[in-house]
């Protein structure tokens, strides 16, 4: 059946008629479309979005996801649409933010019982949270607050205590949402995108910042960064590690996304003018030469749409897992044979050098050439203090655990 | 030639109907029957089936239940604003607006109720591939997946939401549509909607 529709899809495709006739002055091309080659592109692809209203734990179609023997995938919590980062408290509460809704919830445990709640409501594009010491980092469109002392205060949070603000200096479309992680030196880290999908980015933007969580100091410690979803700092180096997706419509197969790890302050990773290392930009690539930035230290594969990651450290898991990289790919839109929709496995030697980079949990695709080719999107990757892991799916408003027993 | 596109017609129907219960876990029968029981209300102002007669109310059949759902859910959130609409969905949990939402999609999509002007029927078809309209909404302008259904909608409400993302007035939730339409002339706005008004489902 979905064949038969993919395939009547393309017949209408063929059946319009073509009229040549009052050629316009060609429009300026929306946001999303900048920078396509129209002679040589298709042009059927269209954006995903989530199940606004999410999908019950019991329309979930677990058994359709693969893990590695010994592993097992739950639905964990249901009911939080477009669910998306996550962080833990020392009490075990789980927060979780999103890109398109407002809120943030909170996740409880009593009695055995798990509850949603929201804690914080109206607020620009909450996809950036983190937890440290007491307290919860909310990083919006244009700014971060803290609020202090939150797990005893679910009920009433209070307006929190702004530690940043200017965050989104062209306030138009674009890369606004961002990632936040707390780093070893007590300071958050968080992306500022690319505001297009290739463009000469501004000072602050397409970049890695870190800000003091008082002072809300700035300091960029990245540049040549498109868009960074997903960080985190090496549990052994403390390098910090993060994932890059890379500009749309140059190809199917081209160029990749990133996995990058920092070596030094304010170090160059080459956007707009490199791609994956080695791809200068078709636009850009004349102003300056791939050699001038760090090249990735793993091609990710063209548009899977790595998010969020995390060095897995529990006890739970067998041990070449420990200090591995489990990765959310949310899949791609822009390319006709779509790939990821899964969470991937990255394993590295002693060196930090990848030698591994396997699938860790597949399922969520069904057929690369349907539209839509999946029943779910993994974002965000958590672990527990048990060792078990969890994941986000803001396609369905569902989180995910992964456990293991030999 | 009417009797065969009817036929046709149907057939996508169907098609499309049986695609849907393939992609949508929640697009099961049981779900489609609350849905339906839920309804009367919709149906008052937005027509038996989802097919609204009412201009400037928009006809819900024809769209994929991740994009009614959708709708309902930024009424109820505030994102759209609107003195009918915000109150009935301001009570509707996700279940019930999932449930909404499976039953108007399994709704057969009636004839158009306008009909276009001969001239707009000729710049129409090079016009909705200019300004990209054909890029999300599919060559048949049928919509897929949160991406709504034009063919055949209600003139009046099409044109008052491509003004209103002309205006940056109506609610986009990742700009796509406000991105469009700045690309679009204001005098192609009434083509725009005359053409697609007027076009059948199919």
């Amino acid at each position: 059946m979905q064949i038969k529709f993919a395939l009547s899809a393309l017949a209408l495709a063929f059946a319009m008629p073509a009229f040549s006739q009052t050629p316009a002055a060609p429009a300026p091309p929306p946001a999303w479309k900048q920078g396509i080659d129209n002679t040589t592109q298709p042009v059927t692809l269209h954006p995903f979005a989530p199940i606004m209203t999410g999908t019950e734990a019991k329309d979930i179609q677990l058994s359709k996801l693969k893990v590695a023997p010994g592993f097992k995938v739950e639905v964990w919590a249901d009911g939080i649409p477009t669910a998306r980062s996550m962080a833990i408290g020392e009490k075990g509460t789980v927060f979780v933010g999103n890109r398109v809704g407002k809120n943030v919830v909170a996740i409880t445990e009593k009695d055995g019982k798990r509850s949603v709640k929201i804690i914080l409501k109206g607020l620009d594009t909450p996809n950036g949270i983190v937890y440290s010491k007491g307290t919860l980092y909310v990083a919006e469109r244009t700014k971060i607050t803290r609020y202090d002392n939150i797990e005893a205060n679910l009920d009433n949070p209070g307006a929190g205590k702004l530690v940043v603000d200017g965050l989104d200096p062209t306030n138009g479309p674009g890369h606004n949402w961002k990632y936040l992680a707390m780093g070893p030196d007590g300071k958050l880290y968080f992306n500022i995108g690319s505001p297009e999908n290739i463009t000469m980015p501004l000072y602050n933007q397409a970049a890695i910042l870190r800000a003091d969580t008082t002072t809300g100091q700035l300091e960029r410690v990245a540049t040549g960064v498109r868009n960074s979803v997903g960080m985190d700092f090496h549990p052994v180096t403390k390098k910090l590690w993060f994932t890059e997706h890379a500009r749309d419509w140059m190809g199917e197969d081209i160029p990749n996304d990133e996995l990058n790890v920092l070596s030094k302050e304010g170090e160059n990773f080459g956007f707009p003018f490199c791609h994956q290392g080695d791809i200068p930009d078709p636009i850009y690539g004349k102003y300056d030469t791939c050699a001038n930035s760090t090249p990735p230290a793993l091609k990710l594969g063209a548009h899977v749409a790595p998010l969020g990651m995390k060095f897995y450290t529990g006890s739970m898991f067998p041990a070449e897992y420990q200090n591995n990289i489990l990765m959310a790919r949310h899949g791609s839109w822009n390319k006709t044979k779509k790939l990821g929709y899964d969470v991937m496995r990255v394993v590295l030697d002693a060196n930090g050098k990848v030698e591994k980079y396997e699938p860790f949990v597949t399922g969520f695709m069904t057929d690369d050439m349907a539209d839509p080719p999946m029943w779910g999107r993994p974002v965000d990757v958590l672990q527990l203090p048990d060792g078990s892991i969890l994941f986000s799916d803001d396609y369905n408003g569902v989180i995910y655990r992964v456990s293991y027993s030999k | 030639m009417f009797q065969a596109s009817s036929t046709k017609q149907v057939a996508a129907g169907l098609l499309a109907a049986a695609t849907f219960l393939v992609f949508t876990p929640s697009g099961r029968a049981s779900d489609i029957e609350a849905g339906k029981t839920l309804s009367q209300t919709c149906v008052a102002c937005h027509g038996p089936g989802g097919n609204s007669i009412i201009p400037g109310t928009p006809s819900i059949s024809g769209n994929a239940a991740q994009a009614i759902s959708m709708q309902l859910y930024n009424y109820r959130e505030g994102n759209r604003k609107n003195a009918q609409m915000t109150p009935m969905a301001e009570n509707l949990t996700n279940r019930e607006m999932n449930n909404l939402a499976a039953y108007f999609a399994s709704e057969k999509v009636a004839p158009p109720t306008h009909q276009a002007s001969a001239e707009n029927i000729k710049l129409g078809p090079a016009l909705t591939q200019q300004y990209n309209c054909t890029q999300c909404h599919g060559p048949a302008l049928k919509g897929i997946q949160h991406i709504p259904r034009l063919a055949g909608q209600q003139y009046e409400y099409l044109l008052s939401q491509l003004q209103g993302f002309k205006a940056h007035t109506r609610y986009d939730m990742d700009g796509n549509m406000t991105s469009a339409m700045s690309a679009v002339k204001d005098t192609d706005i009434p083509i725009l909607a005359d053409y697609i008004a007027g076009l059948e489902y199919k």
